[in-house]
């Protein structure tokens, strides 16, 4: 076995997948359905591999969002660093929960990172304050998650990442 | 967080990053532009020859406009040359196309596909073929964010084309997007179906350009002002090949310095373009840069100090 045959790779490439879905533009009615595909790959593999995937790499992984989304730097940082650590901190009884569960959790979560990233852009003055309905976003998260857990899974065992 | 929104090195480690991010951008922008690319190829011919002789009694009616803007242009020049005022009307323009919008329902801002690899510079004007959409608020290397004029956080100074009132129009704050005039006394003479134009002042943007017309006037007893709400012209929302006009200010700047060269010149309207590594000049305030200033033509030009006979 080759020392760096733990195929990293994949990870990378499922997070540069969910840059680019996380970017493709969407109608405007769906615009407060737009999943967050950052926040569910990043908890699958915090979850799935919590000694490679930590509080480092929500961070870096942050300040490519915001680069991506032109907002403030550190601020979706912040926002995915406190999920990974809630992830990091539940994941061996995140592993045990049905999808069900999961998808609540999932629910939780990503709601909690898009309220985060809402209230510290108010409180830095990027927006202005609007009606919540974005939260609908963290829904449809949720709703996709299973989805997301089994491929990503295949991505997982098929290319045995460790 | 904190040192990104007080501070400005780390605009330089932004700058970087979006070396890596802008093929992310690339990739995403890969739909649309095919989408584009197959319009333009599976066109009947019929279409193309219909196209084509639209397009020609479009030219011929722009020809005879642009003749009649010809004799203006050099008739207002002369008068301005009188004035030795040094406000130029026309810019040039580079011309881009949107390729992300933000997905933030609370600001209104676009990425521009053109960045200080183009010779971008922040504060220059966006347009559209109808009217005025924004401003260039961040530079990246070959992207640049810019902030529609529908944003909360942003006012246009604007000034009816009728009678030249003057007054400040804000993003509206609902979700419509909508601009709204600020702080316009009950008596203005503003009517509902006013054309209201750039007035250049605040010097971030290109006198005379179209901005939105107004929709409603609101005359409430109980409130100081009244409540005018106007459409933008520009098509914010459908818009993708847009327009960026090298900024007033530079054109100003660069006719002062020739004025004062040269005392007899008459205003060059040619202007050189930046270079490509110039740094933004003006200041990144993105917020109301509509207070009245001074005209720049009010600064001690070398032609007002002839005496006159």
């Amino acid at each position: 076995m080759e020392p760096r045959d733990n195929a990293f790779w994949v990870i990378l490439l499922s997070f540069a997948i969910a840059f680019l879905l996380a970017i493709v533009p969407f109608p405007e009615w769906a615009l407060n359905y737009r999943p967050q595909w950052v926040v569910m790959v990043l908890i699958y593999w915090a979850m799935a591999l919590p000694y490679r995937i930590g509080i480092g790499f929500a961070w870096v992984t942050g300040v490519m969002v915001d680069i991506l989304d032109g907002s403030m730097l550190g601020l979706n940082a912040l926002a995915l660093t406190v999920v990974v650590y809630i992830t990091l901190n539940l994941h061996q009884r995140l592993r045990m929960f049905s999808a069900v569960q999961q998808s609540g959790l999932v629910l939780a979560l990503a709601g909690l990172h898009m309220l985060m990233v809402h209230w510290m852009k108010i409180a830095t003055d990027q927006t202005v304050s609007s009606n919540l309905f974005f939260l609908l976003g963290a829904l449809s998260s949720a709703f996709l998650w299973p989805w997301i857990f089994v491929a990503l899974r295949q991505l997982h065992v098929g290319f045995g990442v460790k | 967080m904190y040192a990104d929104s007080r501070f400005d090195y780390l605009d330089r480690v932004r700058y970087g990053l979006a070396y890596v991010v802008t093929p992310l951008y690339w990739v995403a922008d890969t739909p649309a532009r095919v989408s584009d690319w197959i319009d333009d190829v599976l066109v009947s011919h019929q279409d193309l020859l219909e196209e084509k002789n639209q397009l020609q009694e479009e030219l011929l009616l722009a020809q005879r406009q642009l003749q009649l803007l010809a004799s203006l242009t050099s008739e207002n020049s002369r008068l301005r040359a009188l004035q030795a005022a040094s406000q130029s009307v026309s810019g040039q323009v580079m011309t881009a196309e949107i390729i992300y919008i933000s997905s933030d329902s609370g600001s209104r801002r676009v990425l521009i596909n053109r960045g200080a690899r183009n010779g971008v510079v922040n504060g220059q004007a966006l347009l559209d073929a109808h009217g005025l959409m924004g401003q260039v608020i961040e530079v990246l290397p070959y992207t640049s964010w810019v902030m529609l004029i529908t944003d909360v956080r942003h006012g246009t100074p604007v000034q009816v084309n009728r009678n030249g009132e003057r007054a400040i129009a804000r993003g509206s704050r609902s979700t419509a997007p909508e601009l709204e005039l600020e702080y316009v006394p009950e008596t203005a003479d503003i009517e509902s179906g006013d054309l209201l134009v750039s007035s250049g002042l605040g010097q971030r943007f290109p006198k005379d350009y179209p901005v939105a017309k107004v929709t409603s006037v609101h005359h409430d007893p109980g409130q100081p002002f009244a409540v005018i709400k106007a459409r933008p012209l520009a098509q914010l929302d459908r818009s993708r090949h847009v327009m960026l006009v090298i900024s007033p200010v530079e054109l100003n700047e660069s006719e002062l310095t020739i004025l004062a060269s040269d005392e007899m010149s008459v205003l060059p309207s040619t202007v050189t373009k930046p270079s490509a590594d110039s740094e933004p000049s003006a200041s990144s305030e993105p917020l109301v840069d509509g207070a009245p200033v001074e005209e720049p033509n009010a600064q001690a030009s070398p032609a007002q100090l002839k005496p006159e006979e």
